[in-house]
């Protein structure tokens, strides 16, 4: 490993060495304030670092890419990391959580999702993803005295633990085919691989099952609700962005490795997409829960991104990584007003619970629906913006069918979305009171709210950025 | 299309009036805990944006062909996307119209005593949205206060409106959705067909028009924006929003449903559809005739059928939008300026109706036919503003609507004899339901277990005079409003049938 080496890898380093640094101040140092503030300081100055040192043209060990694409979303993951932490602080001393090690597993989870999103071999894509995927199945579950975070962090760590088994035998089928874990070798090696060939198809075809489960793809979803319910709400934001984000980042990366040589696969991810779109938007019209409301609707957004993936056109690839970000911003925001209208009994999950609370609490409610609208695509936001360039991508590639369908789920996406923003403003029952929430959950509302807007008023700068950092 | 001298030709006028009402609301936002400033501030928003549309359509309103003013800055170039906005005498009219409805509206929205505030920022987003409706020449900018303009709406129906408010509300939102998102894939699809042409990506209008497309997919992008258009105007088989929307909304949501937001579906067929498709537009125009006459007689049937007052009124505007397509559809100068002139004066009378309602509704806690009569005794100025605005809703000759519909008819008649004849019954049908109307509410004998009922407070004059005014004046001397749409009515009409 050269100087070089550790200077591409600068954002990760951070992150990890923080990590390591406050779960063993943890194990002496109780206090969770201090805690808390130093993960955060960390993940800043690991999003600093991403931004600042230079990418490295060597990729890392011949397993990670530090070009700018996987810099821009070791940034993002940063960033979001210093955010759920924010949100994490009441919440986290609320319950009692052991800070230390809560601090180092989420920073550890934003390590592994920044080196997934800049992974160019099988074997890096395999060790990230388990990683960040193990700090999850212990934070699904670090709410120690809740039975629902309990069964959720089973039912994670089991589904995962399968879909781990899955993406192992498939790598192991790709290499047997291809003799490379080497992106794009390993899906170019397909074209001329012989009698080897049907094997690797058969690896690609187990390796999707796997990322299937990972970003919840129809018919692999069944964990995602129950998960997301259980989990704590900070935790479950994580979910919601890094975890599927940086998955979906990773096949960015693997997709526009090898372009044309996927062709064999686009019938599968079709039907993937198809079904992912069709099942969520249907299961996420009649949920009373507003977790698993999002997370129904998380489903949905997964097949809007494959829809744009698979034309395999820059536009695509542009496209998946504006929407990502967008909506990283909208989803993080609706949970980080869960988040902060949670107390020391519980969240509130119910809509039932949630009658004219954006009259009671105007800000909060003010965020929820912009959060809402901007996931279902509503223009003015964000959400609106990536739902054109995702659409315009998909046409141009020559998926209309697939947009149609994409313009149908986002048609039944606004019935769903639409029903929690007329509960906040309905006025039939006084509200009940909630946690009126602390300024620094404040400031994550401000900057996923902002971050919206801006994207759905001035999209220009990221676009042309997005531009230029895709492979 | 250049743009032409201006007397100020620095200053964004269109972008202030756009931008001012939405000013407005952030400030009543903000100035959450009074509502009688609320009031006040919303009341001097409309009115300075009324002074500024009525300056530009004293100043501009000479019938000059092409952009009167025009604004342009780039916005997203990747896609090509600019923010375009530009003037001609078509939308000088209805963004006059729209001024001058929100500013009614605010007064009529008055004595609403639950959260003030929030009722006023909602009012002034959606003529913000409007606004931007209206003037938008870049398509994108245009779909988004096009869709921009539906939650307000929503938000007003949802929470201020009547007993079946959620419902409807919903409804309406999902129904126009479905037909926007239509809009949105063929307005893609034409842009990469113009992109692919021309090596030039743009969503401008001009360019768009420069597109060389297929027959085959003429209609399929057509159908697209049409869709939108025939669920917004509403045309007949895609109407049966409408109804329970107009009837579930607040008075002053009404007035702006019926006044403005249904005008912007034919207004988007005038300005994107026609032009965008001109061969299309050809072929169908006898198919919008034949909907347009469907939907004159199906609307006005039911209409008098009803017995609830607000969903005659709801109906009668399906059945006078009718009239306006049928006038487009006819494809000559005359017609179309009445049809154009028919749009702004039903939303003015028809717009009034609702008002009067809402103030019976206050008096008598009823929209019910049966349960309303003997007006005319008890509340004797309300009763002749009633009589006055439905009188010019039926197309008395000297008030609005008259002119509007004899030059349809007119035009209609020049070029197809046989849909004006066909029209002609339907304007005895309007005659039927509005004097059922008429009569039920303001003659016959009084309930009996109605109390004494006030006669019209200073603000309900303050609301119903100017109405009662422009609807004489323009019965009596339409000229001044006739004149802008001159010039842009030959432009839209050259090179087809």
């Amino acid at each position: 490993m050269t100087w070089l080496d550790v200077l591409a890898l600068a954002p990760v380093l951070v992150l990890v060495i923080g990590a390591t640094t406050l779960l063993m101040a943890g194990a002496w140092y109780h206090e969770t304030r201090p805690l808390i503030a130093g993960g955060i300081a960390v993940a800043l100055v690991a999003a600093v670092t991403a931004g600042v040192a230079p990418p490295s043209p060597m990729e890392i060990a011949g397993l990670f890419s530090s070009a700018p694409f996987a810099r821009y979303f070791a940034i993002l993951w940063s960033l979001v990391a210093a955010l759920i932490l924010m949100l994490s602080l009441r919440y986290a001393s609320e319950r009692e959580f052991a800070a230390g090690e809560y601090v180092a597993l989420v920073l550890f989870s934003a390590a592994g999702m920044a080196l997934l999103s800049g992974a160019t071999s099988l074997v890096g894509l395999f060790l990230s993803l388990e990683s960040f995927t193990l700090a999850l199945y212990i934070l699904v579950s670090f709410h120690r005295n809740n039975n629902q975070g309990a069964e959720a962090g089973l039912k994670y760590l089991v589904l995962g633990a399968v879909a781990t088994g899955f993406m192992a035998f498939g790598i192991a089928l790709i290499y047997a085919a291809s003799g490379t874990f080497h992106l794009p070798e390993a899906l170019n090696g397909l074209q001329v691989g012989g009698h080897l060939r049907p094997w690797g198809l058969l690896g690609w075809g187990l390796a999707l099952v796997a990322i299937g489960f990972k970003i919840s793809l129809v018919p692999f979803h069944l964990w995602t609700p129950d998960v997301y319910q259980g989990a704590p709400a900070p935790v479950t934001a994580l979910l919601a962005t890094g975890s599927k984000g940086a998955v979906g980042a990773a096949l960015v990366m693997v997709l526009a490795s090898a372009p044309g040589a996927w062709q064999e696969l686009v019938p599968l991810l079709w039907v993937l997409a198809l079904l992912t779109m069709l099942v969520g938007s249907l299961c996420a019209l009649p949920q009373e829960n507003l977790k698993r409301l999002l997370a129904y609707s998380s489903v949905v957004h997964m097949g809007y991104l494959l829809t744009a993936l698979l034309p395999g056109s820059p536009e695509g690839y542009s496209a998946v990584v504006f929407y990502l970000t967008v909506y990283t911003a909208a989803s993080l925001g609706a949970f980080a007003v869960i988040t902060s209208l949670s107390n020391a009994h519980g969240e509130p999950q119910k809509l039932a619970a949630w009658h004219g609370l954006g009259y009671r609490y105007p800000v909060r409610g003010a965020v929820l629906a912009t959060c809402l609208l901007s996931l279902a695509g509503m223009p003015l936001t964000g959400g609106f913006i990536g739902k054109f360039v995702l659409f315009h991508a998909a046409i141009k590639g020559g998926f209309t069918g697939l947009a149609v369908v994409a313009i149908l789920a986002s048609l039944v996406s606004f019935a769903y979305y639409l029903r929690v923003v007329m509960v906040l403003y309905s006025s039939d029952e006084p509200a009940p009171a909630l946690h009126p929430g602390t300024s620094l959950e404040h400031a994550v509302l401000l900057v996923c709210v902002s971050a919206i807007l801006l994207l759905g008023l001035y999209p220009a700068p990221l676009l042309d950025l997005i531009a230029t950092l895709i492979p | 299309m250049t743009t032409m001298a201006t007397s100020l030709p620095q200053f964004p006028w269109l972008s202030l009036l756009i931008g001012l009402p939405l000013a407005g609301a952030l400030l009543c936002l903000l100035q959450r805990r009074s509502a009688i400033e609320c009031r006040w501030l919303a009341l001097v928003t409309t009115l300075t944006t009324l002074m500024i549309a009525l300056w530009l359509f004293v100043t501009h309103g000479d019938g000059q062909a092409g952009w009167l003013l025009r604004e342009d800055a780039a916005w997203i170039p990747r896609f090509g996307i600019r923010y375009t906005l530009g003037l001609d005498g078509i939308s000088l009219l209805l963004v006059l119209l729209t001024a001058f409805l929100h500013t009614v509206a605010v007064l009529i929205a008055w004595p609403e005593q639950r959260r003030v505030p929030l009722f006023m920022a909602l009012l002034l987003i959606l003529e913000s949205g409007l606004m931007g409706v209206f003037l938008a020449v870049d398509l994108v900018l245009f779909y988004l206060f096009w869709e921009a303009m539906l939650l307000p709406m929503v938000f007003l129906i949802g929470i201020w409106g009547e007993e079946g408010r959620r419902r409807a509300a919903v409804r309406f939102f999902l129904y126009t959705l479905a037909g926007s998102l239509a809009m949105l894939i063929a307005m893609i699809a034409l842009y990469l067909l113009h992109a692919a042409q021309s090596g030039a990506p743009s969503f401008a209008l001009a360019d768009l028009a420069q597109t060389r497309l297929t027959l085959t997919q003429e209609y399929l992008l057509f159908g697209g924006f049409m869709l939108a258009f025939a669920i917004k105007a509403p045309l007949v088989p895609f109407h049966t929003w409408q109804p329970d929307a107009l009837s579930e909304s607040p008075a002053a949501g009404s007035v702006d449903l019926t006044g403005l937001l249904l005008k912007t579906g034919l207004y988007g067929m005038i300005r994107f559809a026609f032009p965008l498709f001109p061969n299309a537009t050809r072929n169908c125009l006898p198919f919008l005739a034949a909907l347009a006459l469907l939907g004159l007689f199906h609307a006005a049937w039911s209409a008098y059928r009803q017995e609830d007052v607000k969903r005659i009124l709801a109906y009668s505007s399906i059945s006078h939008l009718g009239l306006v397509v049928l006038g487009l559809a006819a494809w000559n100068a005359t017609a179309w300026q009445g049809s154009i002139l028919l749009m702004v004066t039903h939303g003015i009378v028809t717009g009034a109706l609702f008002a009067v309602v809402a103030m019976l509704r206050a008096r008598t806690g009823t929209r019910d036919l049966a349960e309303l009569g003997g007006l005319w005794g008890a509340a004797p100025a309300l009763s002749a503003f009633f009589l006055l605005f439905a009188l010019a809703s039926l197309g008395l000759p000297g008030l609005a609507n008259f002119t509007g519909e004899i030059l349809v008819l007119l035009g209609t008649f020049h070029t197809q004899p046989l849909w004006a004849l066909l029209a002609l019954p339907g304007l005895v049908f309007a005659a039927a339901y509005l004097l059922r109307l008429v009569q039920g509410a303001l003659w016959g004998p009084a309930p009996a277990n109605r109390g004494a009922i006030a006669d019209l407070t200073v603000r309900e004059w303050l609301v119903l005079v100017p109405l009662a005014l422009l609807t004489v004046w323009i019965g009596l001397y339409p000229a001044p409003f006739l004149a802008p749409l001159a010039g842009p009515v030959q432009a839209a009409l050259g090179g087809l049938p």
